[in-house]
């Protein structure tokens, strides 16, 4: 092994990783927003009485989720290209209805989980149907769901690399320029697969200390 | 619509799929095999076992698929001198990422064994070793089917990724045709197309499996 390492490199360029680990997490986070409106919307749809909705539901979900997450970011960036969207919001589209299908199968399975004598009493007591879904339903889905929310978005922010293929200046991208500049290879992606464990690690563990605190949102209901 | 591009263009295309088709499947049984072996590792009572196979888990877990694949491709050349071609580097970097998600749920199947019946196997002679492939395992892996059936249709979607370090797999190829074309409308429906088929193959042979091989409690 001929190899002399030099970590030092992560050091000189600290301002190009933190500019990338800053980019990664505000594309993830838009990336999330859209997964998150549209997981509700198809989620709470698959589970309508209406088999229109239903059948519109589970045909997003499907699609969204039997096409691989590169595919859908070239559907933005290729597919239209005649729109000229800059790259970041190609990839943050692409992130975001990939995505949703998972969040959609995550909305899913929380919104059953309430037990169903909820919604009636919330009826009975005179709420109209999506007021008892909103009041009612989803807080309690929420408790049951937040733990796979988290992991969810913790995939996400480890997806959103994807993005660096179309050129947005996120923490993968940076790696290859640092790369590029510096011929550190090894260091460069060693690199950012850690501070990726770092944040990964931090989201994972933030969810559990929210979880376990008893105050805000994901306190028990006393 | 130009979808005679795609016609005209299907030999090549096929050519992409075929490969695509051949990495899925050698990660696929590379995967599984060496998923479960660090899996019955990362469940080992010696902590030898234990830890390694641990960081390993959580290293690959916290890093993306592609930055695996870059680490694989040029960042380990670069340390051992010796260079993999694209190919191979995929199908490496492939199995060393679902290896590390395949062992995670391997310990999920293996919660769902019950532990009395292990002891029965030692108390009535059975070796460790002949507990764990003639007991546990077997046992284990059903209870796996629909989970290792997910991660295959996760690896086969992750495939499309190889083409960015050059390997002219499906996604590859079909990229290749739009560069000469440019009908990036027609082939990326057909690119689209064509994972949604496999995917949806893919699932519906985990849920034909589950039904005919799960373990009823």
């Amino acid at each position: 092994m001929s190899y002399e390492f030099d970590w030092s490199v992560l050091w000189t360029y600290r301002a190009a990783l933190i500019e990338g680990a800053g980019m990664t997490l505000l594309l993830s986070l838009a990336g999330l927003g859209g997964a998150i409106v549209l997981g509700v919307l198809a989620g709470t749809g698959s589970l309508s009485r209406r088999a229109a909705m239903r059948g519109a539901a589970i045909l997003y979900v499907e699609g969204a989720r039997n096409v691989p997450l590169l595919v859908h970011i070239y559907v933005w960036y290729l597919g239209f290209s005649s729109l000229r969207l800059p790259a970041f919001w190609c990839a943050s589209f692409a992130l975001a209805i990939y995505s949703g299908a998972y969040v959609a199968e995550i909305v899913r399975s929380g919104v059953q989980s309430v037990p169903k004598g909820q919604t009636a009493a919330g009826l009975a007591s005179g709420l109209t149907p999506r007021q008892a879904l909103r009041h009612i339903v989803y807080p309690q889905a929420l408790r049951i769901v937040a733990p796979s929310l988290a992991g969810l978005f913790s995939q996400l922010i480890k997806d959103s690399s994807l993005a660096s293929v179309v050129s947005v200046a996120e923490l993968t991208f940076q790696a290859g320029a640092i790369e590029g500049v510096t011929f550190r290879t090894f260091e460069a992606y060693i690199g950012i697969s850690l501070v990726y464990l770092v944040i990964v690690t931090a989201i994972s563990q933030g969810t559990l200390l929210l979880l376990r605190g008893r105050a805000g949102f994901f306190a028990e209901p006393s | 619509m130009h979808f005679e591009i795609v016609w005209n263009n299907l030999p090549y295309l096929l050519q992409g799929l075929m490969v695509t088709l051949e990495t899925a499947g050698l990660v696929i049984v590379g995967g599984t095999l060496l998923g479960i072996a660090l899996g019955v590792a990362r469940n080992a009572r010696s902590r030898l076992l234990r830890l390694p196979a641990a960081i390993y888990i959580e290293f690959i877990r916290g890093t993306p698929l592609l930055v695996v694949l870059f680490i694989v491709y040029f960042a380990v050349p670069a340390l051992i001198g010796f260079r993999f071609t694209a190919y191979q580097a995929a199908v490496i970097g492939f199995i060393a990422f679902i290896t590390a998600y395949i062992a995670e749920d391997y310990r999920s199947g293996l919660a769902s064994v019950p532990r009395g019946l292990a002891e029965a196997g030692l108390a009535s002679g059975l070796t460790p070793a002949q507990v764990l492939f003639l007991i546990v395992l077997p046992l284990a892996v059903r209870r796996m089917i629909p989970t290792l059936f997910g991660q295959f249709v996760r690896l086969l979607k992750f495939t499309s990724v190889a083409s960015v370090i050059g390997v002219t797999e499906l996604t590859g190829a079909a990229l290749t045709v739009n560069a000469r074309e440019f009908h990036p409308i027609e082939i990326i429906l057909f690119l689209g197309g064509a994972y949604f088929v496999l995917c949806y193959l893919l699932s519906s042979l985990g849920r034909w499996l589950n039904r005919r091989y799960a373990v009823r409690v």
